[in-house]
């Protein structure tokens, strides 16, 4: 049994506590009284994963076998999470091709020989031959790739198919291919409370007319947060889609969670509470903080983002979507959920380098935001940890970089939009429709490598709950003109950031610090 | 011993007035309407631009020197007088022939000239002797001779050294023949530069400075480069044949060649020849400092205050001859009511401070550097104030060494940067440079120039002029008298002239301008040709360079590893590195030649499989180096409706992922034979000229209004292209488009902040792919032409 996370209050014997920022890292001095909250320890992982992933199959909830599933003649689309999942990407071999590997063994005893691999990614750049290699591994890349190995187009109007609208009124359109299938088998895996679930086919088979539906201003300042599905309004948009789907499409899910283990040997204090670290660690973090200084910009990225993480899995299972996707949400808390009492006045984060839109690639400003007042601000249950009119304090370089080919909406996003405006409600009444249908974009997003062109405004709306929430949002060391155009304060350091804090919140406000990654899901009471 | 001057009255006189609308002219003519109320005037004004001379003397009546005048009688009543009281007779002096001049004119003050001083010879004769032999002619057809004022230059006698009396010139030059002589030079030098050997030097020369734009401009520049040089050499005749008569410039000599024609012309009659020296602002009247337009020392004195005289290479005790224009209008009108009795010898006056009140060139310099001192002009870039100089008069050799050496070393450095790369950095030495070697252009400009005003050591005399001043009645000579003594060099230069003469430097550069940027987004629809009678608005770019940060070897690079397996990357890369001179040296000679033997590199490729190499790798590696604010200005052209053109020596194949922002593509096509490429090319590359060609018909075609259209480019060798578009932008541009764009104020783009760097593009996506593709889009490695069958 692992030991469980927990809240540290800073005092005189409190060592200076890691905090990320970008590619680098700190040793913070923080305030006394500050509370930080940790996650559990790492969960150790299953040995013997091709066992349990065997048993999950032939054992589902809510369904039949799955070898009872296929049948010679059928069609049968194994779908899978995309690049975006998990961070840092996992070492080979990746859970999913583990999967993937038996579901094919599966389906080739069963006759079945029409099978199609699709990368649900959305509305998110196609992956590239390498990082598709990676999540399937070589035997199933070479077998599959490129004809029925592919990513999933969003633009590709006549692989669409509209299935019907919600009672709300929600179009449902998703992968024609997968509709028509027989049976759809979807690996996946949950290393947040948000993904998963009703999420899988829902969105990341989706097109643009069907996502916008949840991806908008006003479902997510409804949602508090989008990690906590019952008070998501996010989420209950995806329910409804995912009723309509199942009613029509046979989805076999198998679904699976990992452990904190982020980051690999080399790097491994990151793990680990700080005042458990012994020589090596610290020898580990001098290294790393000089060896950063002395690379460039682009080799240092390069160098992390060819990081892998040695996560173990702590859970595999199948079945019904519905049936499947409460017992994964208990394995998420198991590993990420901390109990806190009480909001803060000020909010600390540190945002490390990497967040689901950069894999292989540059963490822009608009990114940055987004992890920062998105997915970091609402990793909470019940209430956020800072009170309303509170402070976000965040640390980050937030350099003025955008990777060319991966993000070109963003640089114009950021150009032309935020330039003009950083209201979300504006932003989306104004541009959202110009940049999703702008024919370059959709060219670049289905021939090139891009994000579509609408991705940089779900970026922007993924922090409207935050920045509805925050009287005031601080990044420590970011670049100032980057931090001015996207309207938030930048400060040099802490003290600096406190007393521009100190407007809002006071000279003594109570700090509260989540520390990650590893991630940590607070429950605050 | 002097002269004795009896001085009448000017009231009832008929004056005839030539160079009416010049600096001393405007106010001999103020003053003759303001201060001798019956006086009759009747100016000779040649007709220019198409306002007639009518209409040109009511514009001069609107000038700064009447104001004065008009404030105290009305403008109307103004107006009305001057109709009234001038008569104003159009005709250029050089052709009077037909031209009616009334019959009873008693004072004619000719003080047309041109006061340039370093003219064409032929210019410097027609205007400042040929006019006044035929004014003198014509006047001489009237029954009673008028009294000539004939006003000239105390300069005319600037050899030697010592005090310079009043009086006939001393020098035995004729001046026929040097009139005749100077006249025919034009035709001599036109003839000479017509020589093949002159043409061939001024071709040689045009092709190494402007052949990468094309032989089009590179003529263009070379007859351009020929008129130039006739000037040139006009101008070193006059220089030279001056100079070996004893005079300083042209000017002098011209205006002694024309002294000694009015004395021969007008032997036994009346003539007065006033000799000012240095004119500059008034004193008193019309208003103190009144002047118009820049004279003699102000160009010296704006460029000291601007920082550019670092220092001067005169001796610090010359005598610095100013004088106040309104004491030579005084002197002038004085002289001319005060003429030589019938018979007697004409009358000489040197008109200059230099004799009673001299001011020296250190003393000049002091109250200068005090005022600039005290009131510095304000930066151009709008960064502060300019700190004025300290001169420290190191003689002339010295000044003249450094000088020189400076403009070697900024020649050397303008070579240089000429070769290099167009980035950031070299354009801000390119700017230096620029400034830097304008402030030795103007080093040696006025050094050339005021030369012998600053190192003469003669004093000019003023005796004649004294006693003339003396016989002045009581009553007039406080407003009416010109007695240099009288002026305080510290008020005159430093509260009078010098404010008045930097007041339009200040008003033009007060406050830091031009830090507002157009709007990028701010495009102008442009109207389709269907639409109206106009033409459609175009927006044509240049690839590489400009759109992309890379080229065509760099797209070949990719294009070859991505179909090679990674054993043979090595043997590929040095084949390429090995026949990178090769590239490079014809690259400068010819950009056409380098495509030609590049593309080659191509032969025997397929062509289905190499474009689904671009579709799948290439494309990808293309778009990392793609510029975002490229794209980001074609698209907003799109949205603005204009045409987008792309105009690109690239091939087509490797261009496809860019189509989509393009209405119009013209790349490089190969041929190809059974689906394979030969290496050769099927049309002419599309280079330099050829794109200026291509886009005016293109534009015939597409009914385009290219004056109103758009382009954007990054080489010299485009400067054809930019030049056929209405609004042309340089992009990222190599060093010598970034001159030219400076010197025709083109817009400067610096585009790129996001572009992947090489090395990202090629690790990105070519290295990091998992598979080549067959090996058959492309031949063994490294054929080309001219080895490929030995190897």
């Amino acid at each position: 049994m692992s030991r469980p996370g927990f809240v540290l209050e800073v005092d005189e014997r409190t060592p200076p506590l890691l905090v990320h920022e970008g590619e680098n890292f700190r040793l913070e001095r923080l305030p006394h009284g500050t509370r930080v909250i940790y996650p559990p320890d790492s969960l150790p992982g299953i040995r013997d994963l091709d066992g349990v992933i065997r048993r999950a199959l032939l054992e589902p909830h809510g369904s039949e076998p799955l070898p009872e599933l296929l049948f010679p003649g059928m069609r049968l689309t194994i779908v899978f999470d995309d690049l975006s999942l998990p961070l840092p990407p996992m070492r080979r071999p990746d859970v999913r091709q583990r999967i993937i590997e038996q579901v094919l063994e599966m389906a080739a005893a069963k006759g079945v020989d029409d099978v199609e691999l699709i990368a649900a990614n959305a509305l998110h750049r196609r992956m590239t031959p390498a990082e598709l290699q990676h999540v399937v591994g070589d035997r199933v890349f070479r077998s599959f790739f490129p004809q029925h190995l592919t990513n999933h187009d969003a633009e590709d109007r006549d692989n669409l198919v509209h299935l019907g609208d919600t009672a709300e009124g929600e179009e449902v359109e998703i992968n024609r291919r997968a509709a028509e299938s027989d049976l759809v088998v979807y690996v996946n895996i949950t290393s947040t409370a948000m993904s998963g679930g009703p999420k899988s086919v829902s969105v990341g088979l989706a097109s643009y007319r069907s996502i916008r539906h949840h991806h908008n201003v006003h479902t997510l300042r409804h949602s508090r947060s989008f990690n906590d599905p019952p008070k998501s309004a996010m989420h209950h948009s995806y329910n409804r889609m995912q009723d309509l789907i199942g009613g029509q499409v046979k989805v076999f899910t198998v679904e699976t969670t990992l452990n904190n283990d982020t980051f690999p040997a080399a790097t491994r204090f990151l793990n680990k509470r700080e005042w458990e670290w012994n020589y090596g660690d610290q020898a580990a973090y001098l290294a790393s903080r000089r060896g950063n200084s002395l690379m460039t910009p682009s080799m240092r990225r390069r160098l992390w983002h060819r990081t892998e993480a040695p996560y173990g899995v702590t859970g595999v299972n199948a079945g019904a979507p519905s049936e499947v996707h409460p017992i994964t949400l208990r394995n998420v808390h198991r590993q990420q959920l901390t109990e806190v009492q009480g909001q803060a006045d000020v909010a600390v984060y540190g945002l490390p380098y990497i967040c689901p839109y950069n894999v292989n690639s540059v963490m822009n400003p608009i990114l940055t935001m987004c992890l920062g007042l998105g997915y970091f601000f609402n990793l909470y249950l019940n209430q956020p940890i800072v009170r309303e009119g509170g402070v976000g304090i965040f640390y980050h370089p937030m350099p003025n970089e955008f990777h060319p080919v991966h993000h070109p909406s963003y640089i114009d996003f950021y150009e032309e939009v935020l330039a003009e405006t950083t209201d979300p409600a504006v932003i989306e009444a104004k541009f959202e429709k110009q940049f999703a249908t702008d024919p370059w974009y959709t060219h670049l997003y289905r021939k090139s490598y891009a994000y579509h062109g609408v991705h940089p405004f779900y970026m922007w709306y993924w922090g409207a709950h935050a920045m509805q929430h925050l009287g005031q949002v601080i990044f420590v060391g970011a670049d100032r003109s980057a931090a001015a155009r996207l309207g938030v304060q930048s400060a040099s350091t802490l003290n600096d950031a406190l007393q521009l804090a100190s407007q809002t919140v006071g000279t003594s406000p109570s700090i509260t610090y989540q520390h990650m990654p590893p991630l940590t899901l607070a429950s605050v009471r | 011993m002097t002269g004795t001057y009896r001085i009448g009255r000017l009231d009832d006189a008929h004056v005839l007035l030539t160079g009416a609308t010049g600096f001393i002219g405007q106010a001999l003519l103020e003053r003759l309407l303001s201060g001798h109320p019956g006086t009759r005037v009747t100016i000779v004004v040649r007709p220019r631009g198409n306002g007639g001379a009518a209409d040109r003397f009511r514009r001069l009546l609107r000038k700064d020197v009447f104001r004065a005048w008009r404030e105290q009688v009305g403008d109307e009543a103004a107006f009305a007088e001057a109709e009234r009281r001038v008569t104003v007779v159009e005709g250029a002096l050089d052709r009077l022939e037909d031209v009616e001049f009334p019959g009873d004119v008693d004072v004619a003050i000719h003080c047309a000239s041109s006061v340039s001083f370093d003219p064409p010879i032929d210019e410097a004769f027609s205007s400042n002797v040929s006019g006044a032999v035929a004014l003198y002619e014509k006047l001489g057809e009237q029954e009673r001779p008028p009294h000539i004022v004939h006003i000239s230059t105390a300069y005319v006698s600037s050899g030697g050294q010592g005090l310079v009396r009043e009086g006939r010139l001393t020098h035995d030059v004729d001046w026929r023949r040097e009139l005749a002589q100077g006249l025919a030079a034009r035709d001599d030098v036109e003839r000479a530069s017509r020589r093949p050997e002159v043409l061939r030097k001024a071709l040689e020369k045009a092709g190494r400075d402007h052949g990468k734009a094309g032989p089009q401009i590179a003529a263009k520049d070379a007859e351009e480069a020929r008129r130039a040089w006739v000037e040139e050499r006009l101008v070193e005749h006059g220089a030279t044949r001056a100079e070996i008569l004893g005079f300083s410039d042209v000017y002098t000599f011209t205006k002694a060649m024309s002294e000694r024609a009015v004395e021969e012309l007008w032997a036994g009659r009346p003539l007065s020849i006033v000799r000012p020296a240095i004119v500059e602002s008034a004193l008193r009247h019309p208003y103190p400092g009144w002047i118009d337009g820049f004279k003699m020392a102000d160009p010296l004195i704006i460029a000291y205050g601007s920082g550019l005289l670092r220092d001067m290479p005169g001796q610090p005790d010359t005598v610095m001859d100013v004088v106040p224009v309104d004491l030579v209008v005084n002197a002038t009108l004085a002289a001319a009511a005060a003429p030589p009795d019938e018979g007697a010898e004409p009358h000489y006056f040197h008109v200059g401070s230099g004799a009673s009140n001299p001011l020296t060139l250190r003393d000049l310099y002091k109250h200068v550097h005090s005022y600039f001192r005290r009131d510095p002009l304000p930066e151009s870039s709008g960064r502060g104030h300019v700190r004025p100089p300290s001169w420290t008069f190191p003689g002339a050799a010295r000044v003249e060494f450094a000088l020189g050496a400076g403009e070697r070393a900024a020649n050397i450095a303008d070579k240089l940067l000429g070769q290099l790369p167009g980035t950031e950095r070299t354009q801000e030495w390119a700017s230096r440079l620029h400034k830097e070697k304008r402030s030795l252009e103007t080093l040696r400009k006025y050094s050339d120039l005021y030369g012998v005003y600053t190192r003469t050591a003669v004093v000019y005399d003023d005796r004649e002029l004294r006693a003339l001043n003396a016989a002045l009645p009581a009553d007039r000579a406080a407003e009416h008298g010109f007695d240099p003594a009288g002026i305080d060099w510290y008020t005159y230069l430093e509260e009078v002239h010098c404010p008045k003469v930097t007041a339009p430097l200040r008003a033009r550069t007060g406050g830091r301008r031009g830090t507002r940027r157009p709007n990028p987004a701010a495009l102008p629809p442009g109207g389709s040709p269907a639409g109206g009678t106009a033409g459609g608005t175009a927006a044509v770019f240049d690839l590489d360079g400009t759109i992309i940060a890379s080229d065509i070897v760099e797209s070949y690079v990719w294009t070859r590893l991505a179909s090679l397996p990674r054993g043979r990357w090595a043997p590929e890369l040095f084949d390429l590195a090995r026949n990178a001179p090769r590239y490079l040296l014809a690259e400068r000679r010819d950009r056409g030649d380098v495509m030609r033997s590049f593309f080659r590199r191509y032969e025997g490729a397929h062509v289905e499989e190499l474009r689904a190499l671009v579709a799948e790798q290439v494309g990808d590696a293309l778009l990392h180096r793609v510029m975002p604010e490229a794209v980001r200005r074609i698209r907003a052209h799109r949205a603005a409706g204009h045409r987008t053109v792309l105009i690109t020596g690239s091939l087509d194949l490797l261009v496809e992922p860019l189509r989509p922002l393009f209405d119009d593509i013209e790349a490089t096509h190969l041929a190809e034979r059974d689906g394979v490429l030969t290496g050769f090319l099927r049309t002419p590359p599309i280079v330099g000229e050829g794109r200026a060609a291509w886009l005016q018909s293109h534009a015939r075609e597409r009914e385009l209004d290219l004056g109103a259209s758009y382009g954007y480019a990054d080489s010299y060798s485009d400067r054809p292209l930019l030049e056929v578009v209405g609004k042309p932008h340089a992009v990222n541009p190599d060093t010598r488009l970034f001159r030219h764009a400076k010197r025709r104020h083109w817009q400067i783009a610096r585009w790129g902040t996001h572009t992947a760097s090489r090395w990202d593009a090629l690790a990105g996506t070519v290295i990091s792919h998992t598979r080549p593709r067959p090996v058959r889009a492309l031949p063994a490695a490294g054929r080309t032409a001219s080895d490929g069958e030995g190897r």
